[in-house]
Order: C-alpha cells, then structure tokens, then sequence
C-alpha cells in the first residue's frame, strides 16, 4: 500500500481523493500515512464540525488551509425543546472572525443552533469575494439588517435558507437590497419571518433569477398572491406557501390551480399556515407529482386530509398533524407505496385527553402498507408492545424511530405492562437504526435490549425513563457506534457515568438534565478526562454552594481537543483540573 | 503532530477502545429513585388555568369560576424533577414537554387559543313553566339577548317577547327570567349582557300574564 502510493505524484492523488465525498472516508485516508495526511489536508474543500467547541478555529485551519465549505453546530439538540437556558452559548463570532482571514475564498457556511450577529453578516458578506450558500437553521441573534447585508453584496449567492430561525424582523425591505443585476439564486427559505417582506421586491427578484428552485414563502405572504409569484417561476420544483387562506373567490381559485399546475417540475409543497380547506382541491391537478408534503402546520380535518393523501401516490415523505387520524394513516397506507419517511404531530399537546383518534392502528397500518418506510416521528396517546413489535417486524429497514407518547410513563395501555419489550422489538429487528427516542413507562430492561442490539445506533433520547444507574450502564456499554446521547428525568446517576468515562471520548457529546448526577462526579469526571469539558448547567447558583452529593439540574458533557470554552455564561460552570485534585 | 485527526474532536486512538465497565447488574443497587410508576396522571397540580377560565370575555364570572376549580382540583405538586406542571384539563403550554420545536409549539398554541375563544363554555339550566323537564344552555354561544331568545323560541318552540318591549300581559306570549347570584328573580334583559352573565344562576320562560 505504502509503496502503491509513493508511486503515484502527488496531483493524481489529489485528483483521487476528491472523487471522496464522505467525510468519513476522508477521515480514514488520512490515517493511511503521512504523506495522504498531506495530500488530504491540502485538498479538503468541505468541513464539518458537530460541535463548534470541541475544536478551535485555530485548529482546523491550520490542518485544512484550503475550505471552500464550513458547516458548524453549535447548542445541543435539546434546545430546540426549550431545555437550554437562554444565553448558554454557541456563538459563531470567533469562527467567522478566523475564517474571514483565513478562507477568502469560501462559498458556504452552514450553522445549526448557533447564534450569529448581524456583524458577523456583515463581515460574512464583506470577506468572501465568491460566497454561495448560506443556511442558518435554529439560529438566533441576527436580524433582517444583517440579511440586507448579505443581499447587497453576495453576488453569487444561490441558496439563503433561514429555516426555523428566530429573526429580528426590523424591515421587509431587506429583499430589495439584491441588486437588479443579481440572478443567481437558486434557493430562498424564508419561512420563519413573522412580518410582511415587500412583495414587489420578492417578486423582481424571483422573475429575475431563472435557476429559482425552491422557495419557501412565511406565513405574511397572503394566498392571493402566490399566482403571480408562481407565475414567474416555472422551474419550481419546492414550493412553500404563506397563508394558505382567503375570501372564497373564484378567480383566485382558478389563477392558483392554474399558477401550481404550470410548475411541471414542482415535487414539494410546504407552508399552508391557517389553511381553508376549500382552497385544498387547487393542489389536486399536481398531486400525483408531489413526494414532499410538509402539513405541519395545516390544520385539516382527516375526511380533507385523506383526500388530499389518496391522490398524492409517489409521496415519499409526509409531516402532518394528528388531524390525519388513524383513518387517514390508513388511507396513506393503501395509497403511498413510495413513502419514505413520516412525521406526525400533536395538534393539541397540552390537552390530557386525546382531541383525535390517532393510536397505534394508524402507524401499524402505514408499517404494513409502505414498505420503503424508514423514518418515523409519531407522536399519539397510546401504545402497546404488540404494535411495536408488529411494526418492528414489518420494517426491519427503519433507520430512524421516534415515538412520543405524549403522557410520560404511559405503559402498554392493553397488559399496562412497560414497553420494554416493543422498543426491544424495535432494536432487534431494525439491523440499522441510527436514531432512537423513547417514550412511555420503559424500565431498565428495555436499556439492556439497546445495549444488546443498538450496535448501530448513533442518536438516542431518552425522557422519564428506567430504575438504576443500571439502564445507563447499559446504554453506554453497549452501543458501540453511540455519538450523541440525551436523557432527561431519569433516575441514572454517578456510577453508570464514572465507570463508563472511557466511553464518553468515543461519543461526540451526553445531555442529562434533572436526573441524578451528583456535582461531585461531575468535578471527577472532569479531572479523570482532560479531553471531556464537563458542563454543569445551573440556574440555582454555584454548585459548590450545595453539597457535592447534590444532584446537578444539567450536565453537558462533549469531547474537545480546544481545552474548556471561555464563553461560559455565568450559570454554565466547566470542571476544569483545579489543584484540589492535582494534590491528591 | 496528529491534532485534529478528526474535526469534531475525536481521537483515532481511542474510538476502537470500548469502555471497561465495573458495574455488575447483580450487586448493583437499585432504587436510587424508582418513580416509574403506571400512575403517572396523578402529578397534577392546577397551576394553569384552563382554557376556559383564560378566554371568557367576563372577568368577573372568570374569578368566580377559577376559584372554584382551584378549590375543587387543588392536589400536592409532582415532586418528580421536571416533571411538567399539568391539571386535568391542560398541560403547562411553554414547558419543556412534549418535545415539539419553538415554531410549531407557538403556531400550535396560537390556534388552541383560537379555538377556545369559540369554545369556553357557560352552561345554565333553562325551564318553561307547564313543562317538567328543564334544558341546558350555553350562554356563552350567544353574543346578545336577541340571540338568546332565538335559540330558547326554537328550543321550546314558543314566542318569547323581546326583552326590551313592553309586555302584553297576554296569555300567548312568553317572557324570560332568571334568577340572580343573590337568588331573586329577575326579568331577562335589563341589565348589559356582560352584566347578566356575571349574575344569572338558571333562566325560567314564565307566561307574560304572570309578571
């Protein structure tokens, strides 16, 4: 191998490695020898950095000196659920600032649950002379001026996708700050914005860029408009409407159905926010085409949902409120044989009593009929272990499955037997799962199944579940492939953690919030793994003001090689090598 | 020099090595905190109104009604950490469970408020003189009297004067009264509505002759 490579000059190696796109297998031939190492680092173009705070921006531009595309992640998944205080951090400032320097020829940036100030738009749309993508999903902290910026002076710019982000909506004149003579963008999410943008200047812009893909409209942009807007984009092949309601006119009726059928390529429909379901039938001419349909936010009743499904036959994947109903999840089982992936929410989380009959018959149901099915976010009221293992037997392909019912600890509503052995079912049949989230009474047993058959798990949320230390011991014992583990109200505590310390350097991070890690762990932890930063997450004060017994409120630990954050806000607190340890 | 194998931190030499374990599923000690338990409805506490009490457009009769509830579902608080704070009819809107993103979660929330704007209910006995057998009504799907009056002329399928004309004193027609907090009986339409919900305990539709 060694003396294959020597022989090949350096330029067709390179020419060779970039034909490797995964970043994985990037990884790998760079452990070959040291002059792939080389070869390698020179001519990696894409970064990924799962967490902006286990390496420093120093790091990976000395190693990788020529990146054309950054994407960093910066809060953890659980903030998207409110368990993150506000202010904890992630702020993506010191990177821009390192990369502006560094990469003047960068083209992408994508953030996740990061928070990015409208400086560093502007430094963004200042330092990169050939800038291209910017995606900011979950981001926080920057407002429409900072868009203005990017939009006056990205002239090559193609995607801007702003998705769920919070936006400080300060002018909706922002669009129009694209210049007349830009025409290069391709994609436009812009969902998230709560106030109206200038409708004119959306629609110059959009006539004037023929590549326009995709664009995703908020909910300010009224249904009587998107004709026209649809009208000057043909090539459309996403789609996410605004208010999907209106005075019951004809003619807008007509104009709308005409506009969506004129997209010959359009696949994906999204938006429909305050839908009136009189408007629905206009998307019937194009269902046939459709294989994303995101109703998340659509409240229709299940009769016009199961009409609306029944015609939608190369469907592959479908978010929808629990609306749908087990008839309709039936109706999408006979009727979407190419459904990939589907996710279905609660319309009414806060209620206790169910408002709909969604249960367990409609996911078994599209577990029968969809046999490409292999991602699940289900959401309902009831479960039992049959289902579960019913639908583990029928889709041993399911990579992804996430069940929440919604009241915790709810058993098996048939046996009231704990669900133990359906998710056990779950993680026996389906070889390849990845993504795993668990809901209902589970005891530590169905920890032991994970532990056991999870080996190829790489994401698992845990909530309100298990006895003992020992269902973490489990977790973290057996899942060999486990990078990112979250827990949260369960009785797992100190030795589960400690014995398995050596585990948390092979995982890209652990969340465990209102369980039973006590501070003195944490502080041992911390000196045991100088690789580890330990995060105790507090919002009673110093933990040190109570006694080392006592059990943290969230713990957040991750590996680095950036040594502790110095962002910290003053509830977060690192357990860094202090001499008490050093002496002992 | 091998800093940064990987970008996000890991390091090469170590990802192979599993962790050893020390704990034994057979001396370990269990119950630190055995909560799971298959009651786990009984945590509640009614710390959040329901929507009915939040929406009612009358403040007054809004306190009288959440004072009850209070008084009649007050329980212990769930001493579960973090469990969420629920009552029977709602769970606490802006906690950490279930786990639904910021934008749905607030889109959601938006239209059950929506709703329940059309649903909070008052529902109030109503009986005719001559008949036995009382019906239920709720006033709080009327705006006015006049609505009022329509809906009860069809319930019992007589002629009711408008509250505010003057009466006949005739056999053939029908009035409408109530009795107030203070349990007198009045006659319907004397007072704002807002003011008359905030007072009425049951309606009665009494031959005009009577009055």
């Amino acid at each position: 191998m060694q003396r294959m490579a020597l022989s090949f000059p350096e330029e067709v190696l390179e020419h060779v490695f970039s034909f490797i796109r995964s970043e994985r297998d990037r990884n790998v031939i760079s452990l070959v020898c040291k002059s792939w190492y080389e070869i390698e680092r020179w001519c990696r173009w894409r970064v990924f950095i799962g967490n902006c705070y286990a390496v420093s921006p120093m790091m990976v531009i000395k190693r990788f000196p020529e990146v054309r595309s950054i994407s960093l992640k910066g809060k953890p998944h659980f903030a998207d659920f409110n368990l993150v205080p506000e202010g904890w951090g992630g702020f993506v400032c010191p990177w821009i600032g390192a990369i502006a320097k560094a990469y003047p020829w960068l083209e992408e940036i994508r953030l996740k649950r990061m928070v990015i100030t409208d400086e560093s738009l502007e430094l963004i749309a200042r330092s990169f002379k050939n800038f291209k993508v910017l995606v900011l999903s979950s981001c926080e902290g920057f407002s429409t001026d900072g868009l203005a910026a990017i939009a006056a002076n990205c002239r090559n710019l193609r995607e801007l996708d702003l998705r769920e982000s919070e936006v400080d909506d300060r002018n909706g004149h922002w669009l129009s700050h694209f210049p007349d003579s830009y025409t290069s963008l391709v994609s436009l999410n812009i969902s998230c914005l709560g106030s109206e943008v200038s409708l004119s200047a959306l629609e110059r812009l959009i006539g004037r860029c023929p590549n326009l893909q995709t664009l995703r409209l908020n909910r300010a942009v009224p249904l009587d408009r998107l004709a026209n807007l649809l009208a000057r984009t043909p090539q459309l092949i996403e789609f996410g409407t605004g208010a999907y309601s209106s005075e019951i006119r004809p003619e807008v009726f007509s104009k709308l159905s005409g506009a969506l059928s004129g997209c010959k390529q359009l696949r994906s429909l999204s938006g429909f926010w305050d839908v009136l379901p009189s408007y629905l039938p206009a998307i019937y001419p194009i269902c046939s085409r459709l294989t994303s349909l995101n109703l998340s936010y659509a409240t229709i009743q299940s009769l016009d949902l199961i009409k609306l499904v029944s015609q939608c036959h190369n469907l592959q994947r479908l978010w929808v409120l629990d609306y749908i109903e087990d008839a309709g999840l039936d109706a999408l089982a006979v009727s979407c044989k190419d459904l990939r992936e589907l996710r279905v929410f609660p319309s009414d989380p806060f209620a206790l009593e169910p408002n709909v009959t969604l249960t367990e018959h409609g996911l078994v149901s599209v577990s029968e009929g969809c046999p490409k099915l292999q991602s699940v976010l289900y959401f309902c009221r009831q479960m039992s272990n049959a289902a579960l293992i019913t639908i583990a037997r029928n889709r041993p392909n399911m990579t992804r499955f996430r069940l929440c019912i919604i009241e915790p600890r709810t058993p098996d509503y048939l046996t009231l037997q704990p669900l133990d052995a359906g998710f056990g079912a779950v993680v026996e049949y389906c070889k390849d799962l990845r993504r795993l989230s668990l809901s209902g009474l589970l005891t530590d047993r169905v920890f032991e199944y994970i532990g056991t058959y999870g080996k190829k798990l790489e994401m698992l949320s845990v909530a309100f579940a298990g006895d003992s230390d020992l269902g973490l011991h489990h977790i973290l014992s057996g899942c060999d492939n486990l990078r990112k583990l979250e827990i949260r109200d369960c009785p797992f505590g100190d030795k589960a953690l400690l014995a398995n310390a050596a585990k948390l350097e092979t995982m890209r991070s652990l969340w465990m919030s209102s369980c039973l890690v006590s501070y003195g762990a944490c502080k041992l932890l911390g000196h045991k793994m100088p690789r580890l930063n330990v995060e105790v997450i507090d919002e009673r004060g110093p933990p040190d003001s109570r006694p080392e017994s006592c059990p943290v409120e969230k713990l957040y630990i991750y590996r680095t090689i950036a040594g502790p954050r110095l962002d910290m806000p003053d509830f977060v607190w690192t357990m860094e090598d202090d001499s008490e340890f050093r002496i002992s | 020099m091998r800093t940064g194998e990987k970008v996000d931190g890991q390091q090469q030499t170590q990802s192979s090595s599993s962790s050893s374990s020390s704990i034994d599923s057979s001396n370990y000690p269990l119950g630190t905190a055995k909560t799971a338990t298959a009651s786990s409805s009984s945590s509640s506490s009614s710390s959040c109104l329901s929507s009915v009490c939040r929406n009612t457009s009358n403040s007054s009769r809004t306190d009288l009604i959440t004072d009850l509830r209070l008084g009649l579902t007050i329980s212990p608080s769930s001493s579960q950490p973090g469990f969420p704070n629920s009552n029977p009819r709602s769970r606490n809107q802006t906690s950490d469970w279930p786990p639904i993103k910021s934008i749905l979660r607030s889109t959601l929330v938006e239209k059950q408020n929506q709703w329940s704007q059309v649903k909070p209910s008052l529902f109030v006995k109503v009986y005719m003189e001559g008949i036995p057998i009382g019906r239920k009504l709720n006033l709080l799907a009327h705006h006015s009297y006049d609505g009022l009056v329509r809906a009860l002329v069809h319930m019992f399928r007589t002629t009711i004067l408008c509250p505010n004309s003057q009466p006949l004193h005739s056999g053939n027609f029908h009035v409408l009264t109530y009795e107030d907090q203070e349990g007198d009986w009045m006659m319907v339409g004397d007072v704002p509505w807002e003011m008359f919900l905030t007072s009425v305990k049951r309606l009665k539709i009494t031959r005009a002759d009577r009055c």
